[in-house]
This record gives C-alpha cells, structure tokens and sequence, in this order.
C-alpha cells in the first residue's frame, strides 16, 4: 500500500501550478508593498479607538469658536474596530467616553460566536455594521450609541507621528510570522515595530487573549501621547480610513476631551471554547457579560495595567 | 544561500509538497507567496540556518494548519469526500491510474496534520526527527500521527476492495 501512497501523493503534488508565476508575482509583490500581502493581517483595537478619539480633539481644535456653550451630552458608549485588509472586525472595543473625557474600554475578543452558523463577532461588522453593534448590545446589555471603525494598516505610521509608543513586556519575544521582535521591558514602538507588535499572535501563552491586552496597552499609552500639537497631523494620517455612523455628532462628542485621555482598560470573559458548525469559537454569556460591562463601565471591576506578554 | 538563489533551487517543490498538503493548488499557491515573502523579510537570519528548507516547509505547514485555513481546508474535503464515495461504483480495480485517483481521494479526507506528516514522509522522505521538527511536535507524536493515517487508509482500501470483490 505505501507504494500507492507514494504514487497518490505524487499525482496531488503533480497538480502544483507553474512556478513562474509564483516567480513573477513575487517580483511583482517585492515591487509594490512588501508588507501589504502578509497574511493574517491583524488588526488593532487601538486604531478604532484612537480614530474616535483623536478626530473630536481634532475637530475641536481647528473651531475657530471655542464650544464654551455647547451642551456636554451624557456619557457615551462607542464601539471602536479596528479592520484588517478584508474589512473583517479583528479587534473589537467597547468604549465609554465620560463626560470629563476619560474613557473605560473593554476588548470583545473577536472569536466570540454570535448569531447562527459559522457567524463570529469579527465578520459581522463586513455584513453590515448594524448587525455588529445589534450583536454587542445583546452580548452586553449595554446601548452601542455609535460606531467608529479604522483600518488598521495605519497605525505603523500613527505610532511614529506620535514619536513612538511605549509598551513593557514582560518577556523577549521573536515572532517569524508577524516579524516581532523585542526585547523584555520597556520597549518604544515605532513604524513597523506598532505593527508587529499589534499583530503577534503566535507564540504568546493565550494567543489572540494576549494580543487583546497588548492592544490595550498600545492603546493606554498612545491615547497619553495625543496633544493638540499631534492632533492635526494624526488627523490627516487617519481620515481616509476612518468609518463611522452617519447620526453621530462629533463637534459635540469632542467638546469633553480637554487634552490626552486616560483609559481604564479590560477585556470581557469568554465562555467556553466551542465548537459550531465544525469551527471553534467562543460561547457568548450574556449574563457574565452584562455584569461584567455593568462593573466596569461603573467604574469597579479589573483594570489592565503593566506589562504585557 | 542567498535568497534569489533559494527561491530558484526551491520554488518548484515548495509548491509540490503545498499542494499535497493542501490537496488545492491555489490554496498552496497563496501559502507559498506569502510565507517566502514574510522569508525574505529575514532572510539575513533564515539564509545563515542549517536547512533553510525545511524551515521554510515548516512556516509552509504551520501557515496551512493554522486557524485561518480551517474553513477552507474543510471545504476541500468536503469536495473530495464527495468523490471518495463515488470512487468504489466507477473505479475498475485493474486499472492502475482508478486506484491511484482514489487513494488521492482518501489522502484527501484525513485529518490536516496526519496528511502533513504522511507528505513528509513518502514525499519528502523525512525521517521522524524532521517531520517532528516540521510539525512542531515530538517524534511519538509524528509516529501515532502517521499510524492512524495508514490505519485510516488500510481500512478504507480493505471496505473498498470488499465491494468491488477482489482482493488487494
């Protein structure tokens, strides 16, 4: 049987396609954007977040009229996502923006099942927003006010308009797949480095948890950074790839922001890994969840600080 | 070894051992782009290994066996489970090339990392030392991962041949 093992195998491997276009097309790729193809592009919290928050510090900024009487609505709950190449929702923040500009964030991981089938958190934002914040309200007990979305590809160059970010890790890590490489401690993130740090997924104790918190942490210490000398400047660098619901009424949303925000950071619990429809995912807990939000956004519960793996 | 120069020794069987992996050419066709040009990114520390090779198979099969692939991966054999079940009522057992296609059919359906480990085996001829380091697992791993894939296809061939009536 090993010899028709052999020929069978052979025979799959026989249907390979021509190796010159595999050859031409990375000259082509090699040419036109090295990092563009990379797959698993992962994407960042981070960017969303920063997008809602750096567009009303912004906006606020350039009024020529200070907002002096302009009415500070309540606080706001705003889902911020951050998109890969395929539009996919790679990472998910539901964020509370308090009136005195502070902000409470919790990362929804995105593998968490919603819906039927096959449907994650993460493909439900391409299908259409709507059916993502629907998915977050039910999830979280908790009224998504409106939605931001940012591609994340930007946020190499964000971290470097900033004049880097700085993030502890708590060990060394060298990571082939998304180029990461850094050393234990603090460490000052800029360009492609925000990236890799951003994306790495592999090889961190709990996968796509870890890169949760990084993200929180990249978020933390970026959200520091921003002054109304940046703003512009990261403005122009983000407008482009920023996405955000039609109703929402920014030049009020900014006029609570005063200078750079802090940010109270967690991310939601899972359920159990499970498997639907032949794929792994999360199960939802509502009732976890809701408490969990409820805490947090009340101002108890867990905060995320320090160093991160 | 220098990048250009790997890509040109290699490129051709990179893409044969993917495809037999990956049992779809165009699926293997993306893996391979993608992992040599995260490869060249750090070429300086991949070119300066010992196997250049088989690190690059190893970024080739871990990219294929990775979450992100799932979907894809089960659509495969979803399509070439369809046809294992049709083989036996078409196939001529005397017919070498119908008994080939239908092995390929069951190689097809096992399991991602039992097929990986198989390839590597009586494509690549690694020993179980390499196919460990490939896989990322150790070498008893490699060993039960091969013998419920031979397992799975011997019993496979045995129901076969009882419906056709011959013996193999």
């Amino acid at each position: 049987m090993n010899d028709l093992i052999r020929q069978a195998i052979a025979a799959e491997a026989d249907e390979r396609v021509d190796s010159r276009t595999v050859l031409a097309n990375l000259h082509k790729a090699r040419k036109a954007k090295p990092f563009g193809m990379i797959i698993g592009v992962a994407t960042l919290t981070v960017a969303a977040a920063a997008a809602a928050v750096v567009i009303p510090t912004t906006i606020k900024k350039t009024e020529a009229a200070p907002p002096a009487n302009a009415p500070v609505s309540g606080a706001q709950n705003v889902l911020l996502i951050g998109t890969d190449d395929d539009r996919r929702a790679d990472a998910i923040v539901l964020a509370r923006f308090e009136t005195d500009g502070s902000a409470s964030i919790i990362s929804l991981p995105r593998d968490i099942h919603a819906g039927t089938g096959q449907d994650r958190l993460s493909g439900l934002f391409k299908d259409d927003p709507r059916k993502l914040t629907a998915a977050v309200e039910d999830l979280t007990g908790t009224k998504v006010d409106h939605y931001a979305a940012v591609a994340m590809s930007e946020f190499g160059r964000v971290a470097t308009a900033v004049g880097g970010i700085e993030v502890c890790l708590n060990n060394y890590v060298m990571d082939e797949y998304s180029g990461a490489h850094f050393m234990a401690g603090k460490n000052t993130l800029v360009g492609e480095q925000a990236l890799q740090f951003l994306r790495q997924r592999h090889g961190l104790p709990e996968g796509d948890l870890d890169r949760v918190k990084r993200q929180q942490a990249f978020l933390t210490s970026f959200a520091a950074k921003i002054t109304k000398d940046k703003a512009p400047e990261l403005l122009q660098l983000l407008e482009r790839s920023i996405e955000y619901d039609e109703g929402w009424d920014l030049l009020q949303f900014a006029s609570r922001f005063q200078g750079p925000v802090k940010v109270r950071s967690a991310t939601l619990p899972i359920g159990e890994e499970v498997q639907r429809d032949g794929i792994q995912v999360y199960a939802p807990d509502p009732d976890q969840s809701k408490r969990f939000v409820e805490d947090q956004f009340g101002g108890g519960g867990p905060t995320e600080t320090g160093c991160v793996n | 070894m220098g990048f250009d120069q790997f890509v040109a020794d290699r490129l051709d069987r990179l893409l044969g051992y993917a495809t037999a992996i990956t049992c779809d050419k165009h699926l293997a066709q993306d893996i391979v782009q993608n992992v040599l040009l995260r490869a060249q990114g750090k070429w300086e520390r991949i070119g300066a290994m010992d196997a250049p090779y088989l690190y690059v198979k190893r970024m080739v099969t871990n990219d294929y066996l990775s979450w992100r692939h799932r979907k894809a991966a089960r659509e495969i054999a979803v399509e070439r489970g369809e046809l294992v079940r049709h083989a036996p009522a078409m196939a001529d057992p005397a017919d070498a090339h119908a008994e080939r296609e239908a092995m390929r059919a069951r190689i097809a359906v096992l399991p991602r990392k039992q097929r990986a480990a198989l390839v590597l085996r009586f494509y690549e001829d690694c020993s179980d030392a390499e196919i460990a380091q490939v896989l990322g697992c150790t070498e008893s791993t490699v060993r039960s991962q091969l013998s419920r894939a031979l397992q799975t296809l011997r019993t496979h061939e045995l129901a076969r041949s009882a419906t056709l009536g011959v013996h193999s």
